[in-house]
Formats: structure tokens, sequence, C-alpha cells
């Protein structure tokens, strides 16, 4: 039985010029222990993913359609209250460090025990500081810094602790929303590798949220692509990176130059960013892709399945 | 990069301009100012006082008893309530007090806004200097700022009148102005002080442009916006200002504001016994000051998009 | 240790400031158009009197040296007599020093308290009626003017209704009574101030009530908001524990910028109630031509006015970590 079932989640934004839809139709699950990246560029709907399994998304923002199935309970049907005993002991989130993520009037340390006491109610002030304590030696700070502010801390402690934050009520999913964005190479190298630790030492399920393909390939076992809104391409990584099928997927690969082979061509039209309060019914990437046809963007694109792990939504390879 | 839809990135709309804002965007503005109602609230105010302002001219027309200062009534000469003859009551020597009520509208547009003219005049060349120049002009520039700014303006003014004797409307408006200009220099140097890195400044120094023409012709018009919006509230602080200066006896006794009503009633002992002459100068103050407010707010909306009801989203 | 340099750098700055001001103040007062001595001596004084008073003051050696007199006679305390009282300036002014501190002080803590507890609920009732009227309710009393509203509450509340005293600070039977205890007299202190203290509240707690509106508004779209709700936190919680101690410091900082306003508003509220302090002290100075007097009064103010910007300074110093570490 899968950890998370996500069942045709479709999510929009209510805006002045329209009801946006920035997530359509999206499918995947996730065993325990399992690590899923998502892949996108910018407004593709990845965040809109993460903020509707933590049941953060803001107000204007509307679910149309779907399921989000976790340990057997769907998800979008709780009340605010029992959302607010999932969030954090059964679903984490690691924010991006360059963010604000941290309150400045507070001390780290307690920002941190907050979190466990918030859901324990027998643990004391004591016992959840020294908690925190053994939290900062998994995650690599010294545990001094505790009591110090967050403008304290550099980028990549910052990063840290939140990961540390992240880890302290034993959740068994934790979404990473670009955990290593903003970071400098060497810092990010580390924080990869924690994530990547702690993940196999804990046994937690991880969904990895990033627009950096190649750091998702470090890091998950699986991987899906989206593009305006919709998962165009999923499955193991090993199989995605080895035979990509979508257009979109080819050209994000073909988009990093390696050290190893020549330098390719890069293989992309020009085009806009896609309408999402009309969206075509079409293949919404036929405008910038290379190999589309007219009827391409005429005809709704199917999942083509090119084994058990790998599928692609593209009517190319029919 | 994704961007967290739960969070905005949040800046004063300042788009370079190489000319004056086009119709474009004052029909834009017009229609977000309109959805509004505090605007439409304060703008409605405003149009009723300038109205009153203007009318003021008529009375001492239709019959010499109705002038606000001079006027006297041959038959009535104390205070009395309000009547056929004198829709507000007349005040302790037998003047129209409506009169003095639509003079007092004209004074204070006059006084608020001649004030805030120049306190904005000073206070964005000021800044912009102070922005533009950095180093030294900056610094003292701002230090300048800081001393006047942490003075109370009717203090000062009280103890400048106790000098110079009484002044004159003019004086008042003057010194209001040198009292007032700090607080917009410092927005509008923080705004240069941005501004300034943009890479349209970059290319006007490149193609050899003076300082002096990239300060006016470049920098101001992106500048302007946001004095103007502070010109609103440096209305109401300068008739308040205006008001208080009369209300304590050091206004200009040739010039009958609101302020001025307000201290007749009170030196000549009417305060318990007249509201009808009591009410409508304190209420008029009063309303001018929340209608340039609301106009004020309502800018701010037009012109900090992070205020508008919509929300971008991803 | 970073606090106490932060306070030092700021005690200096200010000590330059009042210094500019008493600079200004002495050039002023000897270039004004007529005859300085007039300003300095009393005309009612015999020519010998006024010879050695001269003298003292050092009207008659050159500006250079009548400086150095006017600082050393400032720091000695020695501001001339009274014109009108006959008294020394200063016994004059120190006496009505605590009067306007008692007033402003509570005046401001009790604006700034409920404005942001006000405010702070209102931020959260955004777009129900609650709120609109709270805003409005602000805004309307912000711009009210102050000597009116005075003259309304006397009205209204001294004569028509009767239970507050029409002027004054204190009621001079109970303070004259050798057997009135000490709680009596505080008493009738707080009596003569409600209708005072009212008015100024009035008039000041809408601003904060706004400005901390609009500050927790813009708060609670941080991000470390969504991290708090993220770990599952009450909105209670939230809101209180997270978004308003973040939401009050532009608060506390708009409570210094905003001193000289009150000041002066304080001056207007001395004045109508007659309530003994600075403030009414420097109008009546100048109304009567008293100069000793009105100068005296003037750079007290600007000593108050200059304190209490440092000691808001220091306050947000202390709330504000980032400063502080």
């Amino acid at each position: 039985m899968a950890l998370l079932t996500v069942e045709n989640l479709s999510v929009g934004y209510h805006t002045r010029k329209g009801f946006l839809k920035s997530v359509q139709g999206v499918s995947f699950a996730l065993d325990k222990g399992e690590s899923l990246g998502l892949v996108g560029e910018s407004g593709c709907g990845k965040t809109t993913i993460g903020m509707s399994l933590m049941g953060l998304l803001p107000e204007n923002a509307a679910v149309t359609d779907g399921r989000i199935l976790f340990e057997d309970t769907d998800l979008l049907k709780l009340s605010k209250k029992e959302i607010r005993q999932v969030r954090w002991k059964k679903i984490a989130m690691i924010f991006q460090a360059a963010m604000n993520a941290l309150n400045p009037v507070h001390r780290v340390g307690e920002q941190i025990a907050e979190a466990i006491l918030a859901h324990d109610a027998d643990i004391s002030e004591e016992a959840a500081l020294k908690q925190v304590e053994s939290l900062f030696e998994v995650v690599g700070i010294p545990p001094e810094r505790m009591r110090d502010y967050p403008h304290q801390y550099s980028g990549g402690m910052k990063q840290r602790a939140i990961i540390a934050m992240a880890l302290s009520c034993h959740p068994s999913l934790i979404i990473a929303d670009e955990p290593t964005t903003a970071l400098d190479v060497i810092v990010q190298d580390q924080i990869l590798n924690a994530i990547k630790d702690f993940q196999n030492k804990l046994n937690i399920s991880l969904i990895f949220i990033s627009h950096d393909i190649a750091v998702v390939a470090d890091v998950c076992d699986s991987i899906g692509i989206m593009f305006a809104g919709q998962l165009v391409e999923y499955g193991n990584v090993k199989d995605v990176f080895d035979v990509p099928m979508h257009p979109y997927t080819r050209s994000l690969l073909a988009s990093y130059l390696t050290l190893d082979k020549d330098i390719v061509q890069l293989d992309s039209k020009p085009g806009e960013t896609p309408d999402l309060v009309n969206p075509t019914p079409g293949c919404r990437f036929s405008e910038r892709c290379t190999v589309s046809e007219a009827a391409c963007s005429l005809n709704t694109p199917e999942w083509v399945e090119i084994s058990p792990t790998h599928k692609a939504l593209c009517n190319q390879f029919k | 990069m994704t961007v967290n839809p739960s969070t905005q990135t949040s800046k004063i709309s300042v788009r370079p301009s190489k000319r004056f804002p086009t119709i474009e965007r004052l029909k834009e503005g017009w229609t977000i100012y309109k959805e509004n109602l505090i605007g439409k609230i304060g703008l409605t105010l405003l149009v009723i006082f300038a109205l009153m302002a203007v009318c003021s001219f008529f009375p001492p027309l239709i019959d010499p008893m109705y002038h606000p200062m001079t006027g006297v009534d041959p038959q009535i000469s104390h205070s009395t309530g309000p009547s056929w003859r004198h829709w507000l009551g007349t005040d302790f020597i037998g003047r129209d007090i409506l009169c003095q009520l639509l003079a007092g509208a004209r004074i204070a547009f006059m006084v608020g806004i001649s004030a805030a003219f120049m306190s904005i005049f000073l206070g964005t060349i000021i800044g912009m200097i102070a922005g533009y120049a950095g180093k030294i002009a900056d610094t003292l520039l701002m230090r300048l700022a800081d001393m006047i700014m942490v003075m109370p303006t009717l203090l000062v003014v009280l103890i400048l009148s106790s000098l110079f004797g009484q002044l004159n409307i003019w004086t008042i408006v003057l010194l209001i102005a040198l009292f007032r200009w700090p607080g917009v220099s410092r927005v509008i140097r923080a705004q240069t002080l941005s501004l300034k890195e943009r890479p349209f400044i970059e290319a006007a120094k490149v193609t050899g442009a003076s300082h002096f023409r990239i300060i006016f012709r470049h920098i101001m018009p992106n500048v302007l916006p946001l004095s103007l919006l502070y010109m609103t509230f440096r209305v109401t602080s300068a008739i308040i200002i205006e008001a208080a200066l009369a209300f304590l006896g050091f206004g200009d006794p040739s010039t009958v504001s609101w302020g001025m009503m307000l201290q007749w009633v009170w030196k000549t002992g009417h305060m318990f016994q007249a509201p009808y002459w009591l009410l409508p100068p304190g209420i008029c103050i009063s309303l001018l000051t929340l209608s340039f407010y609301m106009l004020g707010r309502a800018m701010e909306e037009v012109l900090d998009p992070r205020l508008r009801k919509e929300v971008a989203q991803e | 240790m970073e606090v106490r340099k932060f306070i030092l750098k700021r005690f200096i700055e200010i000590f330059i400031i009042f210094f500019v001001i008493l600079t200004i103040l002495f050039l002023l007062f000897r270039l004004a158009p007529g005859d300085p001595v007039t300003r300095m001596v009393d005309p009612t004084l015999t020519p010998e009197d006024a010879q050695h008073l001269i003298a003292q003051l050092g009207l008659d050696q050159p500006m250079g040296l009548q400086y150095l007199y006017y600082i050393k006679n400032f720091f000695t305390g020695n501001f001339g007599n009274s014109f009108h009282y006959g008294v020394t300036v200063f016994s004059i002014i120190w006496s009505r020093l605590p009067n306007t501190i008692i007033l402003f002080t509570t005046s401001i803590l009790l604006s700034a308290f409920v404005g942001i507890f006000l405010g702070k609920i209102a931020s959260w009732q955004k777009g129900t009626k609650t709120d609109t009227w709270m805003t409005l309710g602000a805004l309307a009393c912000h711009t009210l003017f102050l000597p009116w509203l005075a003259m309304l509450m006397i009205w209204i509340f001294g004569f028509k209704i009767g239970w507050f005293p029409l002027n004054g600070m204190i009621s001079p039977e109970i303070w004259m009574d050798p057997s009135s205890g000490l709680w009596l007299k505080i008493l009738d202190v707080i009596h003569h101030m409600v209708l005072p203290l009212a008015t100024l509240f009035s008039i000041h707690f809408g601003s904060y009530l706004l400005l901390m509106r609009s500050s927790m508004l813009d708060t609670l779209k941080e991000d470390y908001i969504l991290t708090a709700r993220a770990k599952g936190l009450e909105e209670k919680t939230i809101r209180n524990k997270h978004a308003a101690p973040n939401a009050a410091l532009p608060v506390v900082t708009s409570v210094g910028i905003s001193l000289a306003f009150s000041l002066s508003g304080g001056a207007l509220t001395e004045t109508v109630f007659s309530w003994p302090g600075i403030g009414r002290e420097l109008v009546f100075a100048v109304s009567n031509s008293d100069y000793p007097l009105a100068q005296g009064s003037f750079l007290l103010i600007a000593i108050v006015v200059l304190t209490a910007n440092l000691v808001v300074d220091v306050l947000y110093a202390y709330l504000d970590p980032r400063i502080k570490y």
C-alpha cells in the first residue's frame, strides 16, 4: 500500500484576470522510504502541489478535482483542526534557506522546540530543547548555536536548521521545496548529502521539488517532469535519464552542458509561457516542441507507457 | 525558481518613463481609484469644500453685512442662533457665521495647498540631491532633516512669532513649508537611491548627460508620483498647524480661518452657550483633513500595487 | 555590548542636535528685529538693576563672549527671570515639568497599547464589518481637530453632564486641606486628568491602530508565517506569537517619529484644559512677550522631545534582536 497517492489533482487560483488553472490532472504515488523529484520551470505548478499536500494553499486557491490519499485518508477532506495535526507530525516541509523561513525575533532553538511541543502534549520544554540539541548534531550545527537568532546564521546553517526543524516530529513524508537554490555549490553538495543521509537512515519518504534536473537525479528514485500544470513524464530516474521520451524532458536534459560529451545544439523553439487561464485542449507544449505536428495542438495528449516504471504524455509515441 | 504562491514580492511600481505618465496609465489609475470607497468619499467631500470656498465670494456681494471680517449687522451685535437672516447664526459682534465658514474654506485650501506644494518642492529637490550626490551632501542634508523633524513644528513657529511679531498668512505658509519638507525628502531620497543604480541611469551617464540633466530629466519624473502622494498628507498637516496657530491667537488677524473662529468662540467665553458657533468650524477642519487623508490613502492604492485587492498567482 | 554602543552613539547625536538648537535659539534672539536687550531684561526694572542684569548676562560684550555666557548660563540653570511672574524661569519650568510628563507619557503609552491591540484585532478581522468600522473610526478620530475636541469634551462631560472638572490639574480645596490623604490627592489628579487624557488618546490611538493593522497584514505575508502554519500551530498562536511581535516593531519606530506631533498636541491640550504644564507655559510666555520664560520653556520642551526620542530608540534596540546581536 503506497504511503501517498495523488489522484487526478487539479488546483487553480482565482485572479483578477480569471481562474488560473495551475495544476491539472496530476497523479502519482509514493511508497514509504521512496523519493520523488518534481522538476519543471517556474510556474509549472510544482510548488502548488507541495502546498496542496500540506494544506497550505492561499485563500484564493481552489482544488477543483482529485484526491490526495495519505495513509488511507483523503487529506482534502480533512477539517482545519485535523490538518493541523497531520502537518509536521506526518508531513513536514523544508523551505528554501533564502526565504525568510525563520522568525527573526525568536531564537532558532526555540522555534524548533515549538514544533515538538505543539505535537506532543506530554513533553516538557527542557526535554524538547534536548531533542533539538540531538537534531542539531544530526544535521551538523554546533549545539551552542541553538540560542542564536536567525540573522546570525549563514545560508547553509539556516538550511540545516530548517532541515532539523522538518525532522523534529519524525514525519513519514518530507516535502523539500528548492532546498538548495540560492546556496553556493559546495554548500549545496553538503545539504544534498545531508538530505540523502537522513532519508536513508530514517526511511522517510521525500518529495523533492526543483527546477534543477541534475540535483533531482542525484537524490531521487523517481522523477516527474512538469510543464504548464501537467505531469508530462514520470518514471524511475534511471529510465527517464537513459531514454527521455517527452520532447520537453529531452530539451531539459540537453540544456545541460556536460564535461564528457560534445556540445549539443539547444533543442527547443522559443515560445511564451502557456496561458493557464484558457489552456489549449491539445498539448500545452506543442508551441515550443520541435517535433510537434499540427494535430498536437488540437488533440488531447494521452499517456504512453514505455515500461511499467516509465510513461510520457505525448501523442507522438503512439 | 519557483515562487511560493503564499508570498509576494513587493515594490512600489516605478517604471522608468521617458515621458510623463501617458493617458493609459491615468485611465488605469482612475479605474482602480474608482473602486475604492474611501477614495470616492474623500473626493466627494473635497468637492463640497471646494464649492464652499468658491461660494465664499458671493455673500458679501449680496449684502455688505455678510462680509466675514467687517460685516456688521445693523440689527444684531451679539451672538445669536441660526435664523433666516443668518443661517448659522452670528458671532459675538454680530458677524455672519456661515460667511466666515465659507471664507475659512477658502483660506484652508489656500494655506493647505500652498504650504504642501512648497514643502513638496523643497523636499523633492533636497531628497533628490541627497540621494544622487551621496556622501557629504547626503549626510549633511539628512542630519538637517533629522533635526527639523525632531522639533514640534507648531511650537517652533510659536517661538518664531514671539520674536518676529504678528505673522501674516504667507509667512505662516512659508514657515510651515520650511518645517515639513524633511518627511518628504527622506522618502524621495530612498527612491532616488534605488533609481540611481538602475541601468537607464547608467546609460544616461554613458551618453554624457550632465548630473543636472539626469536629475531633472530622468529621476524626477519617476519620483514625482511619490511626491504627489505625500502632498496630500502635507496638506492635512499644514491645515492643522495653521488652524492651531490661529486658535492660540498667533494667526494672521486679517484673515478669517476656521482656527480663528474657534479662537473667538473660546476667548469670548461662548464655548458653552453657542453650539452653532462652536461646532461648524471644528467639523469643517476635521472633515477637510479627513477627506485629504482619504484621498491620500486611495492614491496610495493606485501607486503601490501590493495594496490592491488583486493577487497575481502562478 | 552592542546595545550600549548604540545607546551611546544615539546619546551623542541627540546631544549635538540639542546644542545646535541651543545655538540657533541664541542667534535668533540676538538677531531678530528689535533691541535684543529688551528681550533679556525686564523693561520694568530700575536702571541700576537693569545694568546689573546686563552685565550678568554679558549683553554688553561682543557676540562671541555673549555666546559663552549663554552656554554657561544654560548649564548652570540660569535662564533669567520671568518678566511676568517675577521669579526665576528655572523655578517655573521645573515645577511645570512633572505635570507635562505625567499627561504626556500616560497618553502616549495608553494610545500605543490600545492602538496596537486594536490594530492587531482589526487585521485579522480584515474585510469584516468590525474591521471597516474600526478603520473608519480610527481615521475619523485621528483627523478631529484637537483643540476643538478638547472644547467638546469640556462642554459635554464637564459642563453638561458635570462628571469632570472644567479645567486645571488639581482642586485647590482638596490640596489645601491638611487632612487630605495622599490617595485622595492622587485620585483628584486622576479625576482632572481624565478629559485631557481622553482627548489626547482619541487623536493618537487611530494612527497606531492603522499602522499596526497594515503592519500585521504585511507580516502575515512573510515566509516565516508560512513556516509556522506548516508546523501545525493554531492561528491564534501564529498571530499573537509570531506575527504580532514582528508587526509591532515598525509601530514602535513610529512612536518616535510622531513624538513631535504628540508634543504639539500636548501643548494645545494643556492650553485648553488649563493644565499647568510646560506647553501651556510656552504659549502664555509668547502671548505675554515674556522672552526669558519663552526661551526657557522651549528649551525644556526640546530636551523632553529629544529624551523621549532616545528612550524610544533604546526600547527598539531591546525589542529587535537584529540590533541587539
